[in-house]
């Protein structure tokens, strides 16, 4: 029994930790640019097309992770200059934008890639015996990565130069701009890292389950209810979170019904939100009506 | 008047005449195909003109419109297929069940912080209405869909069992949404709906309660998509999860700002350039919908003062200039 409760936990934590990396993207482009990305899950589908094409050419798993980050942080700079720059603070604007986005990128994406679904293999196979639980191996190789990169984020937002202006920013962007924040610059930055991390969310998953042009609702949902139960713009939110959701799915789906997997997360969000309007680690008092 | 000012007159005008041309088009005969493509394109409109209703006059984005017409579709057909009920009665059942659901999201979506959260939220809804479709394999048939067999019953001794007699089932529902809308945007609760798009804090000053006007219009608009979804089902004889996916709402989302969101015209206009003529041209829906993509970022762009009420703000410029006629909200 106790080992069961320990297992799930365990298996909650691993799928958690995966929802925060979109999660992470989404509520730190919010939180500095004011932008609802929806177009953020499509970033992690092409960044699990690039990693599974990667694989499938024969360079491998860490090359393709790189290379995902990498061309993801290029094409959300792209999108930064083209589109997002000319909806900065506006909630409404940017959003429609990224569902013009989600339009185009995911009916591309079904051209090119064709809607079948595509799997690639994980870099570790099998599965691991710790302390009498099954673990499969690639899922705990998945949660170290996610706390790898969730980690080093986190200490980048605390402890550079260039993170202190990105809060100074999320806090004040016309108070960051007196001091001497390079605004355009931080944006730029900004939104080429959420890009960055939604691409290497997607390889993730994509070691994980199947790959098609239509995968992406599934984790931007996830993602977006992160980010509202943490609080809009708070990055150790929306991680804490993550986890906490893993956790609600897993025990849930153990112990409830695993057919209702995902209405777990949602009830979770919408009985949150009835005593915390703002979201677990939000702002208080900053209702606008 | 500009020309841009005479597009925005003759754009609701074209409107009509193609709502017109709708309707007529099973007096003069008309062929199946063409009274089936009809069916849909006036199902099409109906949902988009309620989704207008969220989007353009109260501002705030509904991403759920698409879950609640296929929630329609689904609660329509198991009341008929396991519970035994009419079709005709079917309808208010799934509206009253579509308006609870609305309800609850919106309550605490919209309670204290309203614009995003309503987005995040619904988006949230969309997607695990379609899972649960998809999932819950006894009652829905998950994945695979489920087939629907029956056809609305004769009602006053008129057969709707044919594709005509659904043709004006589709036609009435869209004029029952019309209606709908234009009665709100004359009404008191209508002209305070726009202020509170144009300005929460300056509304909540003129003493309009913001939350409870955007929580019924979202319901409001809500229930008129299960509406519209009910029909679905016996028109098509087949309803399956895709029915409720996120992608069905935001090319909706886009038929309404090409057609001008926050104009009563504005939602028919955009299904007929959506739909209609593509359809007619026979041009692949990936393309389509390719173009739809491309037009709500240019139109965002290219109108940096926000999406909603766009041809109202083109109207308004030219009115400064012409201060003889009273400004019309959202030309009729």
């Amino acid at each position: 029994m106790l080992l069961d409760i320990a297992q799930t936990a365990v298996d909650g934590l691993m799928v958690g930790g995966l929802y925060a990396t979109v999660a992470v993207g989404v509520t730190l482009v919010f939180g500095i640019m004011g932008i609802l990305n929806f177009a953020h899950g499509q970033l992690v589908m092409l960044g699990a097309y690039v990693a599974f094409y990667s694989v499938t050419a024969g360079w491998g798993f860490w090359p393709g992770l790189a290379l995902a980050a990498l061309s993801m942080a290029l094409f959300g700079l792209i999108l930064e200059r083209l589109i997002f720059r000319h909806t900065l603070t506006d909630h409404m604007a940017g959003l429609t934008v990224s569902l013009g986005i989600i339009m185009v990128v995911e009916n591309l994406a079904s051209a090119v890639f064709t809607p079948d679904p595509r799997t690639f293999d994980p870099p570790l196979a099998g599965s691991v015996q710790v302390a009498g639980m099954t673990l499969s191996a690639q899922r705990l190789l998945v949660l170290a990565l996610v706390l790898l990169l969730v980690g080093t984020f986190y200490l980048f937002l605390q402890k550079t130069r260039f993170g202190k202006a990105i809060r100074a920013m999320g806090q004040n962007r016309t108070g960051a701009a007196l001091v001497g924040v390079q605004i355009t610059h931080v944006t730029a930055a900004v939104f080429a890292i959420g890009s960055a991390m939604a691409g290497a969310a997607g390889v993730l998953y994509g070691s994980l389950f199947a790959i098609t042009p239509y995968m992406a609702a599934g984790p931007l949902m996830k993602g977006l209810i992160l980010t509202v139960l943490g609080g809009l713009g708070s990055v150790p939110g929306a991680v804490a979170a993550g986890f906490l959701l893993g956790l609600a799915e897993s025990f849930g789906a153990r112990y409830l019904s695993a057919s209702f997997r995902d209405g777990y997360g949602f009830i979770l969000m919408i009985v949150t939100l009835m005593y915390f309007p703002t979201g677990l680690f939000g702002a208080r008092g900053k209702a606008r009506v | 008047m500009s020309p841009a000012a005479v597009v925005v007159r003759i754009l609701p005008l074209l409107g009509w005449l193609l709502l017109a041309g709708l309707i007529f088009v099973p007096v003069y005969g008309g062929s199946r195909y063409l009274i089936y493509i009809g069916t849909l394109i006036a199902l099409q409109a109906a949902l988009a003109t309620s989704l207008n209703l969220i989007v353009g006059y109260a501002g705030q984005f509904a991403m759920s419109h698409a879950a609640f017409y296929g929630f329609g579709a689904y609660a329509s057909a198991i009341l008929v297929n396991s519970a035994g009920l009419s079709f005709w009665w079917s309808i208010p059942a799934a509206m009253l069940a579509a308006a609870a659901i609305a309800a609850i999201i919106g309550y605490p979506a919209l309670r204290y912080t309203g614009g995003v959260y309503l987005a995040l939220i619904t988006f949230a809804f969309g997607e695990l209405a379609r899972l649960t479709a998809a999932n819950w394999q006894d009652v829905t048939g998950g994945a695979m869909g489920m087939r629907v067999t029956y056809a609305p019953e004769s009602l006053f001794g008129f057969s709707f069992a044919n594709g005509r007699g659904m043709y004006w089932i589709a036609i009435g529902m869209l004029l029952i949404s019309l209606a709908v809308v234009f009665l709100v945007q004359r009404s008191r609760f209508g002209r305070a709906l726009i202020a509170v798009r144009e300005d929460e804090v300056l509304a909540s000053f003129l003493g309009i309660d913001v939350m409870r006007h955007k929580l019924v219009a979202y319901v409001i608009s809500s229930a008129l998509a299960a509406m519209v979804g009910t029909l679905y089902a016996p028109v098509m004889s087949f309803i399956s999860p895709d029915l409720l996916s996120v992608q069905q709402t935001i090319s909706l989302i886009g038929v309404v700002i090409l057609g001008g969101a926050g104009t009563l015209a504005g939602p028919v206009v955009g299904t007929f350039v959506f739909l209609g003529i593509p359809e007619f041209l026979r041009i692949e829906s990936l393309y389509r919908l390719i173009v739809l993509g491309v037009v709500i970022v240019l139109v965002v762009l290219l109108m940096p003062q926000g999406v909603v009420g766009l041809a109202n703000r083109v109207l308004k410029r030219w009115q400064r200039t012409a201060p003889a006629t009273p400004p019309t909200e959202a030309g009729a």
